[in-house]
């Protein structure tokens, strides 16, 4: 094509766009990434579900939007046996499929749809299983749905019968994560006659607010509104995303105003755009929690006296403020405050170094030298390891403790620091997958976990008790009694430091209304709107 | 000439003192070494005295002064030359405490790399054969590597400290120093004053270091100057990709690496750092640059 006339067309499109602007509306999304694929049980990276799972699909529950609350979604309502075993989902009669240029639907959602979109990941015989070379259900498996699982049964057409080998208490919410999101068998079927399989992963029909139009490889991803989309309509007709890797560069995009919304920008920035009137920016604690896990197998930190001591030497103001510019907030509990039986009752180790080095003399520990692990890369719950333990370093300094800082290649950090020999304590966060407070407490802090996640190899007998009950529990109000119990029992021994829970910032154009910021970190647009 | 002509006993001393004088003459003519090595000087002065010139400790966090901007903006303190970094410590007395870790780096690295480079290169030049085939292939297969990769390697493996980074460098600059020495060493060995030497029953050991190493050290002086940048500014990559000296070490690059995020937000806590790089490794190649016009015979217009 050449210049004049790639010329001509844009000003067609332009003046096409001016008549037409009142009632088209686009939304441009500054994206940090290209999705891996569309197929979300395939993946696990939060990019990929914004562009697949969260704009094409819906799933059995959904999370209310800004909370970590499964609630009915495709499912309109469900049933579970005394025994904890036995889920029967009723489906929302008429819930169409979107119409595509690739794809037309002749029937509505049925069991069949549930049963293929989930059974493919459990069952190795299926034809699905293993249509994509070398992909795998890494969350299906990571949640251990294979065993979990016995059987997904159709028992009309708008019913589904799960059972499970056991009773598991987040189950609900696990069904609520993207990559439990539901396909269309017909479709399915239909790329299998054609024998174009891999197409499910790259031109993706599902039930969502958004139909799929195109995607350009690490460019520009197009959706548009779903007609028939069976929950409130969304606002705006076209969803666009615009794929900008750098933080700097969609900063500068969103001045412009080329994207109307930002994930994940530059720490340093965060005041500039606070203080732009063009825009305004929403925050909110993330699901994440960042600590420093003590080797409570190791003398003398085998005594919570001593850990305590340590917590109380910890300027997690000073860290949060030259780490983050502010945008973390001081950890208290192992479980974000955004989650649910987060515990009010708990008291953080208040920052006084004098109280420290009393309790350090006390517990009789002289001459303390140890190590701290940094980890090398930033994540979201911890930007810069590495100056946060240079700041830990000098508060300890200040309380006669010596300190190393150690920090090995990141694969290696994860791997040396499970070992239950560890010398030093280790900083670390984790970044929760479905909202439930078994996911950080039994999973991060459990006696199943030493060895593993668990990097304070800590095995407390109370602890895990009231954990382990609260997983077989089904009544939400008796488990957040045992979390926020489980809770106090944790700060009592604080096998960790609670550093911080970083906030998660979205600054978007001042004109976009209608944008819930979710706690697991989702970007989802089915109800934002933007004012002319 | 006619008057060396006359102090007919030229002594030793007397002679050294007159190629000390011939080498300044070369060396002066090129403005550039001459100021290359007053900065070095001037950074080794720095370096020694850091204890005594700092305002500040290195490791001291002022935590009510975190990123404060150098003395001479809006709200920049005077007690601060240079300003502060995100936890609070002087800019000023981090870089001139740096100075000490990137001389130190580059002396070390440098005598590494050469007497290794000088034992193997001797070895493989003198005896020639299948040792030399043997080293000189081992030598290519390092060459190969882009040195900075190799040196991620090798402290991947190691785990990563200022040490373990400092031997990797040392490892990847070898293949120089080897290369140059095998090179001079046989171009030297068939003259006639080696085989004069030989006749008169010297052994080889002798011949190697006596008798033929000092007439190779003109191109291995240039080669240790330049590999003494070049040192410094590989400790400098691996300290910024987290592989070097590790915090609080005010070591350059490490500083540059922890202020990397600050480029729009406060530039001085980038700028002065990489800046000081760039001026210690300019010095030190303009030096280097006059070091080769002074003791290349090639280059020698007289």
């Amino acid at each position: 094509m050449n210049f004049k006339f790639g010329f001509a067309a844009a000003l067609i499109a332009a003046s096409f766009l001016s008549t037409t602007a009142a009632s088209a509306k686009t939304f441009v999304y500054c994206s940090e990434g290209s999705p891996e694929g569309f197929d979300p049980g395939l993946y696990t990276a939060g990019t990929t579900f914004d562009a697949s799972a969260h704009p094409v699909y819906n799933r059995l529950l959904e999370f209310k939007p800004g909370t970590t609350q499964p609630e009915a979604a495709l499912a309109e309502s469900w049933d579970i046996s005394k025994d904890g075993t036995v889920y029967t989902f009723k489906l929302r009669p008429n819930v169409k499929f979107q119409t595509t240029d690739f794809f037309t639907p002749t029937r509505t959602l049925t069991a069949d749809d549930v049963i293929f979109s989930i059974g493919r990941q459990i069952d190795e015989k299926s034809a699905w299983n293993k249509y994509i070379s070398g992909g795998t259900w890494e969350y299906a498996d990571g949640m251990g749905f294979p065993k979990l699982i016995k059987s997904i049964e159709k028992v009309d057409d708008l019913t589904v019968k799960i059972t499970l080998n056991r009773p598991e208490a987040p189950f609900l919410a696990n069904l609520a994560m993207p990559f439990a999101s539901i396909l269309s068998k017909e479709y399915a079927d239909s790329l299998e006659k054609a024998g174009k399989k891999e197409q499910l992963n790259q031109n993706p029909v599902g039930t969502g607010p958004f139909s799929f139009v195109a995607y350009q490889q690490d460019a520009v991803i197009r959706f548009k509104k779903n007609a028939d989309y069976w929950g409130t309509a969304p606002k705006i007709d076209d969803l666009v995303f615009a794929i900008t890797t750098d933080a700097a560069v969609r900063y500068q995009k969103l001045k412009a105003g080329e994207c109307h919304l930002m994930p994940y920008p530059n720490a340093a920035d965060v005041k500039s755009m606070k203080a732009d009137p063009n825009l305004k920016v929403l925050e909110q604690e993330g699901l994440n929690i960042a600590y420093l896990a003590y080797n409570t197998t190791q003398a003398p930190f085998d005594k919570p006296e001593v850990r305590i001591a340590l917590n109380k030497a910890i300027n997690k103001k000073a860290i949060v403020d030259s780490v983050f510019q502010g945008m973390a907030a001081p950890a208290t509990n192992p479980i974000p405050p955004t989650m649910w039986s987060y515990s009010k009752e708990t008291k953080d180790d208040t920052y006084d170094l004098d109280a420290a080095k009393k309790m350090l003399a006390d517990a009789g520990v002289k001459d303390l030298s140890m190590k701290i692990w940094a980890m090398p890369v930033s994540r979201p719950y911890m930007l810069n390891a590495r100056r946060a333990a240079e700041i830990m370093q000098d508060d300890f300094a200040k309380i006669g403790v010596k300190v190393e800082i150690v920090s090995y290649e990141w694969a290696e950090y994860l791997q040396r620091s499970k070992d239950k020999n560890r010398d030093g304590a280790a900083i670390l966060g984790w970044t929760g997958d479905n909202g439930d407070p078994d996911n950080f407490l039994d999973t991060l802090l459990g006696c199943d976990a030493v060895g593993g996640n668990n990097r304070a190899q800590w095995c407390n007998k109370e602890f895990d008790e009231l954990v382990k009950k609260a997983k077989v529990t089904s009544d939400q109000a008796e488990r957040t009694k045992l979390y926020e119990q489980a809770q106090l029992v944790f700060k009592k021994q604080a096998p960790w430091a609670t550093i911080d829970h970083s906030l998660a910032v979205v600054p978007m154009a001042k004109g976009v209304t209608g944008f819930t910021q979710s706690p697991l970190g989702d970007f989802t647009f089915e109800a934002v709107d933007i004012a002319e | 000439m006619a008057d060396t002509a006359k102090t007919q006993p030229v002594t030793s001393a007397a002679l050294r003192r007159q190629m000390l004088a011939e080498f300044w003459f070369y060396f002066s003519e090129n403005r550039g070494a001459v100021i290359g090595l007053f900065v070095f000087i001037a950074l080794v002065i720095i370096a020694v005295l850091a204890p005594v010139i700092a305002p500040h400790s290195p490791f001291q966090q002022y935590r009510e002064f975190v990123l404060l901007p150098p003395a001479w903006l809006a709200g920049g303190n005077t007690s601060y030359l240079l300003g502060t970094d995100p936890v609070g410590r002087d800019i000023l007395s981090r870089l001139i405490y740096g100075a000490q870790y990137s001389l130190f780096i580059g002396l070390f690295v440098t005598t590494l790399s050469l007497t290794g480079g000088i034992l193997v290169g001797l070895i493989a030049g003198y005896y020639r054969g299948w040792i030399d085939t043997v080293i000189m292939r081992l030598m290519d297969i390092i060459l190969a590597f882009p040195s900075l990769l190799l040196a991620l390697v090798l402290v991947a493996i190691l785990g990563p400290s200022l040490t373990n980074g400092m031997i990797a460098i040392a490892l990847t600059l070898q293949p120089h120093f080897v290369r140059l020495t095998r090179a001079a060493v046989m171009a030297e060995k068939s003259r006639d004053y080696v085989t004069a030497a030989r006749l008169a029953g010297a052994n080889p050991l002798r011949l190697m270091f006596r008798t033929i190493l000092p007439n190779c050290t003109a191109p291995l002086i240039v080669q240790a100057t330049l590999s003494f940048s070049n040192a410094i500014l590989d400790a400098a990559a691996l300290g910024f990709l987290g592989m070097g000296a590790q915090p609080p070490a005010p070591e350059w690059g490490t500083m540059l690496a922890e202020a990397r995020e600050f480029i729009l937000r406060a530039w001085w806590v980038v700028t002065f750092p990489g800046l000081a790089i760039l001026i210690t490794v300019l010095a030190i190649n303009l030096m280097g640059d006059g070091l080769r016009d002074a003791l290349d015979p090639k280059m020698k217009r007289s």
